[in-house]
């Protein structure tokens, strides 16, 4: 692997590259120093300008530590669970059920007529408009009940011999890979207004637990999807052979052999869509509002509440940020086994 | 080897379920919403205005500059992340001195929330505090307007996004270096290429596929834009630096505007299918050829 492009330089060229690298490197980490080291500053520490060394410059503290826990700017210790919470159960049943269904893609045949595509749409938005319009049922009963009959229709008229191309894998995978491109807040509005529509027939959707976390595995499965097919296609089919020839149903087969073998890729999907359910701001501003707020929404909030605190701030990004520190410590170690190679194929 | 097997059903009916009530449904809503004209506050009941709402927003101003500002902020910091990425890749690749080291720091920024890095460029730009404006003025560059004159913001945003993104770049390019054969390079090396005629000669043309999928990733994500935005200068000062989403988001949360909002989502969603599209046209025929 050396022969790329470095050798053929002469040594002080190699030291220019390093240098830049490491200013890169630097670029990089500084901002990080700076808030670690602004978390334990005190304000008159803050305001006196810039300093940089702990205990040589200045007297580190543990007070906005200790105020942040006291929930003096907002109740830092539950958004904190509610985050853990949501994240950890998002991340855990997308990756489940978006592994189940890139083992489909990647070992079972599916047939989509274009047709029952098209039939699904039509009647989807044409039952919505009719119930809505015609039978006068508000906005959220004509959805619920367009939707299962949609549904059907569509599951029926992909028996029946339509004409039209047929699609295969490939576009299934397409299709789910595409829901990534749409900008958020196209469905997060949507989203938010749909949610509370269901919140007038009695079901609360709106700043709960199950309406942010049903979101959430949503918006995961693209991507969930999309990795976890490269590492089910890595793994050699002659082991699900054997075991087809002992006749081990299909489930059997997923649970015991593929499960176990794809295991870091599991893990490493589980991470990324962990990190990215931690993070994530659009949805949870439109869909939150006090119980279920999550981190992001609070720390965003921190200098329009106060103005320019910088200690407390600090101390808050931080919360936010350390856990997915550690990931990021976890997940390069198994990037090194070429991890992500697959995925940009 | 494809099975067919009825518990194929089983595996994939759990996700495509949660992805349709998710993604498709709110879209037929919102679809439909836009050809009203709704608001909640004042309370209008709605009424059918058919394009109108499409009609109004092409005619206003300020849905022209959040997009001409999206695109900037999208284009310039891909271009930026793009370059740097791709030349700290190669050499890191190379096994530049301390390689190991960098890695994980390289790694940590594209983890870390949006929102959190905002606030952080925040306190490194405050044009008082800072440590930035301490580093420029031993330079005679002493309070620099960092977040409050338009064109400082908009380029301090960009600083921003090209930080947190420029590590999936060194990913993803990394890894792309690391599947390109190496007698390739050999034969090269036999003929006397240069370096410099090594990169462009081999490595930049086998790298464009890869470099091709990295550039529309980002871009179609940087298109998303909001809530570094949002931290860091709330669109401001005046509306110089609005996103579209942030644009939405006024629009529908604040003045709570229904049907408006749902036509500019979809006039975004428009835009951004538009780009997509252009982008893989222009790209095809380069990426054809070098097979």
């Amino acid at each position: 692997m050396s022969g790329q492009g470095l050798t053929g330089l002469p040594q002080w060229s190699r030291r220019l590259v390093a240098v830049g690298v490491l200013a890169w490197c630097l670029i990089t980490v500084f901002p990080l120093y700076w808030v670690v080291v602004t978390a334990f500053k005190t304000p008159p520490g803050v305001v006196g300008g810039p300093t940089y060394l702990p205990f040589i410059d200045f007297t580190p503290t543990l007070q906005p530590f200790i105020d942040l826990y006291q929930g003096i700017r907002g109740e830092f210790f539950r958004t904190f669970l509610n985050s853990t919470i949501v994240g950890l159960s998002a991340a855990a049943i997308a990756t489940a059920i978006g592994a189940m269904a890139a083992y489909a893609l990647v070992r079972f045949e599916f047939k989509v007529r274009l047709g029952a595509g098209l039939v699904f749409f039509l009647l989807a938005l044409g039952g919505y408009l009719l119930f809505n319009a015609t039978f006068g049922f508000t906005r959220s009963q004509a959805l619920l009940l367009a939707f299962p009959i949609a549904l059907i229709a569509a599951v029926v008229a992909n028996r029946l011999p339509l004409p039209g191309p047929i699609l295969g894998n490939e576009d299934i995978l397409f299709w789910f890979v595409s829901q990534r491109m749409f900008p958020p807040i196209v469905t997060a509005f949507a989203l938010y207004l749909l949610y509370s529509e269901i919140g007038r027939l009695g079901f609360q959707l709106i700043d709960s637990y199950v309406g942010l976390t049903l979101c959430y595995v949503a918006f995961s499965l693209p991507i969930v999807v999309w990795l976890m097919r490269d590492f089910f296609e890595a793994i050699p089919i002659e082991v699900e052979e054997a075991a087809m020839v002992d006749n081990v149903p299909s489930w059997r087969i997923f649970i015991g052999i593929v499960v176990p073998m794809s295991m870091n890729g599991l893990l490493a999907t589980f991470m990324i869509t962990l990190a990215f359910v931690w993070n994530e701001f659009l949805f949870a501003l439109f869909l939150t509002n006090s119980r279920w707020q999550t981190l992001p929404i609070l720390v965003a909030g921190q200098n329009s509440q106060r103005g320019d605190e910088w200690w407390a701030i600090s101390a808050a990004a931080l919360v936010a940020i350390v856990p997915m520190m550690i990931m990021a410590g976890l997940l390069s170690r198994m990037m090194r086994s070429g991890l992500l190679l697959g995925a940009i194929k | 080897m494809m099975r067919n097997d009825p518990i194929k059903h089983v595996f994939i009916w759990p996700a495509v379920l949660v992805v349709l009530a998710i993604s498709i449904f709110p879209l037929i809503y919102s679809l439909t919403t836009s050809f009203l004209s709704y608001r909640l506050i004042p309370p209008i009941p709605p009424r059918v205005v058919w394009l109108g709402n499409y009609a109004t927003l092409l005619q206003e101003p300020r849905f022209w500059s959040a997009l001409f500002t999206t695109t900037l902020i999208a284009f310039i910091a891909v271009g930026l992340q793009y370059a740097i990425g791709f030349g700290v890749a190669l050499a890191l690749n190379a096994r530049v001195p301390g390689e190991r080291l960098f890695r994980v720091a390289l790694l940590l920024p594209m983890l870390l929330a949006p929102v959190a890095v905002a606030l952080v460029a925040r306190m490194m730009f405050n044009p008082t505090m800072g440590p930035l404006n301490q580093f420029l003025s031993k330079f005679g560059l002493v309070n620099l307007p960092f977040l409050t004159n338009g064109h400082w913001a908009l380029a301090c945003i960009i600083a921003v996004e090209v930080w947190q993104w420029t590590p999936f770049v060194i990913l993803m390019m990394l890894a792309g270096l690391q599947t390109l054969p190496e007698d390739v390079y050999e034969a090269a090396e036999l003929e006397n290429a240069s370096a410099w005629q090594q990169f462009w000669g081999i490595t930049f043309p086998m790298m464009l596929p890869i470099s091709a999928a990295v550039v529309f990733i980002r871009l179609i994500e940087s298109y998303k834009i909001m809530d570094t935005v949002f931290v860091m200068t709330g669109g401001g000062p005046g509306v110089d630096t609005e996103t579209l989403t942030l644009f939405a988001y006024q629009e529908g949360f604040k003045k709570f505007n229904l049907g408006y909002t749902s036509a500019l989502s979809f006039l975004f969603l428009i835009a951004i299918t538009i780009i997509g599209v252009t982008y893989l046209a222009l790209l095809r025929p380069h990426l054809e050829k070098r097979r």
